[in-house]
């Protein structure tokens, strides 16, 4: 199960290991159970834990950007590394998913 | 230093993992930097799962073949699979460009190895699948110094 802590209007996800897609589908669903609170507005990936990421893991996070966006909701990334950060710019998300310091929201 | 490695697997999505993992090790012996690694990893990770998703649709017994020779001016790498095979190679490797838009598929598989090698040149036929090989030319700074 993915870890994940909920407060208020907000929920952090920690991703971890490798996202590929094999494990996408399966963060997929996990984190969309969580999303089915509805109060949820704020949703943050924590990218600390992950040590590699394909296009299988754009296209889950693009999924999830579109979850939250029909609810008028946002997504915000933090703890890029490097080689993940660069996938990131690549795909084009930095310009739909902000990124924030992973310490702030804890 | 010239050395070549062949490996073969199931179409199991499970392999994805194994693949990189394989690619990363076989690199080693280069002494290579991180982002060398990350590179070629992530393009063998891309055609693999081309292969498990689009070549055998998540048929869980086809044959993947991951080949890889390297030399001190490049890698040579190849992913071939006896799938479905692509009907039109050069919509295929159109950015964005995805056959199950409804799977959350980026269609950026293609892209991300050509952003990432330095040459990708697929044959396919269809009915008899795809033979992608890509080629990563070794510069200085792709070493790491000892």
């Amino acid at each position: 199960m993915v870890k994940s802590r909920k407060s208020g209007d907000q929920l952090i996800v920690y991703l971890s290991g490798e996202i590929d897609h094999c494990s996408a589908d399966r963060m997929r669903g996990e984190i969309e159970t969580l999303l089915e609170d509805a109060r949820i507005r704020r949703l943050v990936l924590n990218f600390e834990n992950v040590g590699f990421m394909d296009s299988s893991g754009v296209g889950m996070i693009i999924g999830r950007y579109k979850t939250m966006r029909e609810r008028g909701g946002t997504v915000i990334a933090c703890g890029l590394k490097p080689p993940t950060e660069k996938l990131f710019r690549m795909a084009g998300l930095h310009r739909i998913i902000a990124q924030e310091d992973a310490g702030r929201q804890e | 230093m010239n050395n070549r490695m062949e490996l073969s697997f199931l179409s199991l999505a499970e392999n994805e993992a194994f693949a990189r993992m394989v690619i990363s090790a076989f690199l080693m012996q280069l002494s290579p930097t991180m982002s060398l690694v990350s590179e070629v990893r992530t393009a063998v990770s891309e055609a693999v799962t081309n292969a498990v998703v689009h070549a055998y649709s998540g048929r869980a017994d086809g044959r993947i073949f991951l080949r890889a020779a390297l030399d001190e001016q490049k890698v040579e790498i190849e992913v071939e699979d006896f799938g479905c095979g692509i009907e039109d190679v050069a919509q295929a490797m159109t950015p964005f460009y995805t056959s199950q838009p409804d799977q959350e598929r980026t269609g950026m598989g293609f892209s991300l190895m050509l952003s990432f090698m330095d040459g990708v040149h697929v044959t396919s036929a269809p009915g008899s699948g795809t033979l992608v090989k890509m080629t990563k030319l070794l510069q200085e700074e792709d070493i790491d110094a000892v």
